[in-house]
């Protein structure tokens, strides 16, 4: 046995010393700190250590009583719509700008630094500037709609519950659209000339070269985009904050599950400010499971493609 | 290219262009501005140039500090994040057994859970540590967030390395360690440079976990002493925009710096499909 | 590429170098963060009193730190041991870190406590200190002061420092070009909006994109006047009245007075972009708190400007909303009690009332060592909150805000209804109707109220 061991270690204790540094810290301080955490769901109580065992109650309550079922739902049906935006909207402009700056010209790192410059930028500050393009009295956007003479399509932006979200969901595309690019681009530049140039000789279109050779060439990229744009945005937060406060104003129409969470297990409910720790973890850990189930799925999928894991 | 093409590629490219700079313009014009200025003329350059914003946060704030703690907090993470999640992806790729997939899934659980949800344990975990109140809290908090996301896009990049690099390295009897150094991490060297700036956007705009951790002048980073100072001024614009721009401009003028070889990391080094 | 590797490693090494280093190295003295130790704060040994102290004061009141390093300062030189630390935290994130901070032990020695349910609820867990043997709290400040961070039994737990009320303010050179007088009816009010409003300008900057401004500065500034002050809103809470009775529409139904003159786009207005309207000379008239006072007055506007009392309709009585709104307690896990005591009792005297009146205009101190005020606007509202049948903190703070779990919020179901009635979506009746469904599904009085 002691043999056995020993021979094992010799064959994977070099993996283990490897994965030793990353394992320590990562189990210390996140996934520690959050299993202890996901416990809080089974309690109840005021504040962030509530230490009445409830058991289910908190999930319970979560689908069955009208008020926070309501929230619940409202929270997942929003983050659905944010992240499907930020699927569509994001990724496609960025696998369109990727393809325009895999080309060679004049000027490309120019754009190509242009961008992604809005990422680099903290969510308090583009938040803000935002709200601030957007206001209704003095914003940019209305006011250029006006002197064109388009008055009736200055909408106020973030105040109408049917435009709300998709403004802000357009204002964190408008952001992070430099990830997919930059993401795509890689992909793009890695495609080795002959097989485009043979192509071009054969005579396909640009458009054909791309939907029948680039493209499938590009999808573990596309696989690893769609994943980090699902993990990203079912967690969004920081930007709904910024533009639309905890409650995910107008009345309710932009609350995401993570505000839903802050706002029930952080911060509580304004005015009050009583959080309820317990209910909170409870909320987290069905996202987390969410999440999971997506992951693990896609996990498999891509398994069975051979193509990235 | 074409004529057409080229008209393409150029209209559509500048378009965005102007949609991805005018909101930063904004924010950069009207800090020069006095407040009033900033309504009758939101986007032009300043017709009555003013410093009072910049010299008012920077009398209130110790920006000074504020910048070197977040540069200290960001590149010592970012260091241990790419050192540590490379060695884990090296190993998690290579190792074929049931525990290194179980491991991998384990990290990547780590993506799907908001972090706040554990603070007050870290709090807690920081006090027993006694690192409460120095930039010192932050770092190991930063560098086990950035595994899960560091480690999914690594792992992902060496699985696609090609085999025979990594056999022929064996065959003359090289150390994993020294494959390791050798050949994994310089061909991996774009998905590093991608790794470091998910990373470090991250790193450097968080304010949560110093609002939580950090008390302390000496120990503030630069978002938690903006935003505490864009509460203080958020009625006085001028101050609140050259507020932002203090958070803004450093790491924009940074990323203009090092884009170059951002991009060139990113695509010079790209595996040719 | 070899460059890149070497500036990896080097930096690699500065960590180590860094690591290996025993502690916390010179790049951030380690400051002990004040009162972190858990020990429980009984009057075991406090500092020897002429050795210097360094408190620190929590607060949610980012707007106002110049004012309160003066007010410290004149407290420091009264008592030269003793520093206090002004802390403020933005007000969104303001409960969540002294909540931290109390769970955690490392919260400021003295905070700003709110009203009612919150601060109670800090109490009831052990966060603030009892303040049962203060001495002076009860000779200084009057009573209906001290209940709003008292226990049910008188039990009280910070000493109330600043009362709040709301007005209308208003753009003077306005008001004459357009020949309006302030208006004493809310028909009187109306016809001057509605002249404004003919006059092309916005008569009132008020919004709801941020919500709370409506319900607490707007919608709760007329309440009073609509359910008859302190003694109607007592009928509500015993049950004799239900929270959908006339006056309670009446209220709804101003509401509903206000909409054609709002800001267009008002859905999408937030209170800074309100304040902005009025100072600016877009909008006449602003339906805002005292103390908002400093933050005109920083702006300077253009013209003359001062607040009238949100008038009661034609033939009823005038009530104002005067509400409690911050008084200041003791970390229970302080190190320095004693020290901290010192600087609450200095809060019930005539020094504090005298820095504080006058340093952050806007806020009126509550002891009853009140000095003489000399902002004038901040008069003005001392001399409507004076003229008034009667005065009261805001509709839904006592009592109402301590719903349980798992129901609708009362302030909530206010905030929806107001919302609701302005944009048409419910009538007056309707949105009585489900704030009384509100709150009698946790509130017994309403669930049998006549």
């Amino acid at each position: 046995m002691i043999e056995n061991f020993k021979k094992r270690f010799q064959k994977d204790g070099i993996w283990v010393l490897f994965l030793l540094p990353a394992l320590l810290i990562y189990l210390v301080f996140m996934a520690a700190p959050l299993l202890d955490s996901m416990r809080l769901s089974l309690y109840t109580g005021k504040g962030y250590t509530p230490t009445e065992f409830v058991g289910l109650q908190n999930y319970i309550d979560l689908f069955t009583n009208p008020v926070w079922r309501e929230r619940f739902l409202g929270a997942l049906k929003n983050t659905v719509i944010f992240f499907a935006i930020h699927m569509i909207v994001q990724n496609s402009l960025g696998l369109f700008f990727a393809n325009l700056l895999s080309q060679d010209f004049k000027g490309r790192n120019f754009f190509r630094t242009i961008i992604f410059a809005p990422a680099t930028l903290s969510v308090l500050v583009t938040g803000f500037l935002w709200t601030l393009i957007l206001n209704p009295h003095w914003g940019a956007i209305n006011q250029t709609l006006k002197a064109i003479g388009l008055d009736s399509w200055a909408k106020p932006w973030l105040g109408d519950e049917n435009l709300a979200l998709v403004t802000i969901s357009l204002a964190s595309v408008w952001q992070w659209v430099g990830m997919p690019t930059v993401l795509f681009l890689a992909g793009l530049l890695g495609i080795s000339d002959e097989i485009l140039e043979a192509a071009r000789v054969d005579g396909a279109s640009s458009w054909h070269i791309f939907w029948k050779i680039k493209f499938p060439l590009l999808k573990p990229v596309v696989g690893v985009v769609a994943i980090l744009t699902f993990v990203d945005n079912f967690n969004a937060f920081d930007v709904i904050y910024a533009m639309a406060g905890a409650k995910g104003e107008p009345g309710y129409s932009t609350d995401l599950l993570a505000t839903f969470f802050y706002r029930t297990g952080i911060a509580g409910e304004h005015p009050i400010g009583i959080p309820n720790m317990g209910m909170g973890a409870a909320i987290a850990t069905i996202t987390f499971v969410i999440l999971m189930t997506g992951v693990l799925i896609w996990l498999y999928s891509s398994r069975k493609n051979e193509d990235l894991v | 290219m074409s004529r057409t093409q080229k008209l393409f590629t150029y209209s559509a490219l500048s378009i965005w262009a102007f949609v991805a700079i005018f909101p930063i313009w904004t924010l950069i014009v009207n800090s020069f501005k006095p407040q009033k200025e900033i309504f009758s003329n939101p986007f032009g350059l300043p017709q009555n140039f003013t410093l009072e914003g910049y010299k008012a946060v920077w009398l209130k704030g110790n920006f000074g500090t504020y910048f070197l703690n977040t540069i200290y907090v960001t590149v010592i993470s970012l260091a241990l994040i790419i050192f540590f999640g490379s060695l884990a992806a090296y190993a998690l790729a290579k190792w074929n057994s049931k525990s290194s997939t179980a491991l991998y899934v384990f990290f990547i659980a780590g993506l799907m859970i908001p972090i706040r949800l554990g603070t007050i344990d870290l709090v807690r975990l920081m006090q027993f540590l006694n690192l409460q109140d120095t930039i010192w809290s932050l770092i190991p908090v930063y560098v086990a967030m950035g595994m899960p996301i560091s480690i999914f896009i690594l792992t992902a990049f060496v699985k696609n390395l090609p085999r025979e690099m990594f056999d022929a390295a064996k065959v003359d009897g090289a150390s994993e360690w020294r494959i390791y150094l050798q050949i994994v991490v310089p061909l991996l060297r774009p998905a590093i440079a991608t790794v470091a700036i998910f990373n470090m956007m991250k790193i450097w705009n968080d304010f949560w976990f110093p609002l939580v951790f950090i008390r302390a002048e000496e120990s503030r980073t630069v978002a938690l002493g903006v935003s505490l100072l864009f509460g203080q001024y958020r009625t006085d614009w001028t101050r609140a925009l050259s507020t932002l721009s203090l958070a803004a401009i450093p790491i924009l003028i940074l990323y203009i710096l090092l884009s170059r070889e951002f991009i060139k990391g990113l695509t010079a080094g790209a595996v040719k499909g | 590429m070899k460059k890149t590797l070497f500036v990896v490693f080097m930096l690699m090494a500065l960590i180590l170098t860094a690591c290996g280093a025993p502690a916390p190295a010179e790049e951030a003295p380690a400051a002990e963060a004040p009162a972190a130790e858990e020990a429980p704060v009984a009057a075991e040994e406090e500092a020897p009193v002429a050795e210097a102290v360094k408190l620190t004061l929590g607060s949610w009141r980012v707007d106002d730190v110049d004012a309160w390093e003066a007010i410290l300062a004149a407290f420091n030189a009264e008592n030269p041991n003793i520093t206090v630390n002004f802390d403020p935290t933005n007000p969104p994130d303001y409960n969540a870190t002294l909540r931290t901070q109390l769970e955690t032990g490392t919260a400021p020695d003295l905070y700003f406590v709110r009203s009612f349910a919150t601060g109670l609820e800090l109490f009831e867990s052990g966060y603030v200190a009892s303040l049962a043997d203060i001495p002076g709290l009860a000779e200084n400040v009057p009573a209906g002061a001290i209940a709003p961070w008292a226990t049910a039994e008188g039990e009280a737990f910070a000493v109330p420092i600043a009362a709040v009320s709301h007005g209308v303010y208003y753009n003077q050179d306005l008001f004459e070009a357009n020949g309006i007088e302030i208006p004493q009816t809310w028909e009187a009010l109306l016809a001057a909006a509605q002249t404004l409003q003919d006059a092309g300008v916005t008569p009132f900057a008020n919004g709801t994109k941020d919500a709370w401004d409506i319900n607490e500065v707007v919608m709760m500034t007329i309440l009073p006047n609509n359910v008859g002050g302190l003694d109607g809103r007592m009928a509500y809470l015993n049950g004799e009245r239900c929270f959908n009775d006339a006056d309670v529409v009446a209220a709804y139904t101003q509401i509903q007075d206000l909409a054609p003159f709002l800001p267009d786009s008002y859905t999408a207005t937030d209170y800074y972009t309100s304040q902005q309207l009025f100072v600016q000379g877009q909008a006449a008239m602003m339906f805002d708190g005292s103390w908002s006072i400093s933050a005109f007055e920083k702006d300077a506007p253009e013209f003359n400007w001062s607040v009238f009392a949100a008038p009661a309709a034609e033939g009823q009585d005038q009530y104002i909303s005067f509400h409690m709104d911050a008084a200041i307690g003791m970390n229970p896990a302080t190190e320095n009690a004693e020290a901290a005591m010192t600087f609450l009792e200095w809060l019930e005297g005539e020094s504090f009332g005298e820095a504080f009146g006058n340093g952050v205009p806007g806020f009126f101190p509550v002891s009853n060592n009140v000095p003489t005020l000399t902002n004038p606007v901040a008069n003005a509202f001392l001399a409507f909150n004076g003229n008034a049948a009667g005065t009261d903190i805001r509709f839904v703070w006592e009592k109402l805000l301590a719903s349980p779990e798992g129901v609708v919020g009362t302030y909530g179901a206010m905030n929806d209804g107001v919302i609701a009635v302005l944009a048409g979506d419910q009538t007056p009746q309707e949105a009585a109707d489900s704030l009384q469904e509100a709150i009698a599904a946790w509130y017994e009085p309403a669930q049998s109220c006549k």
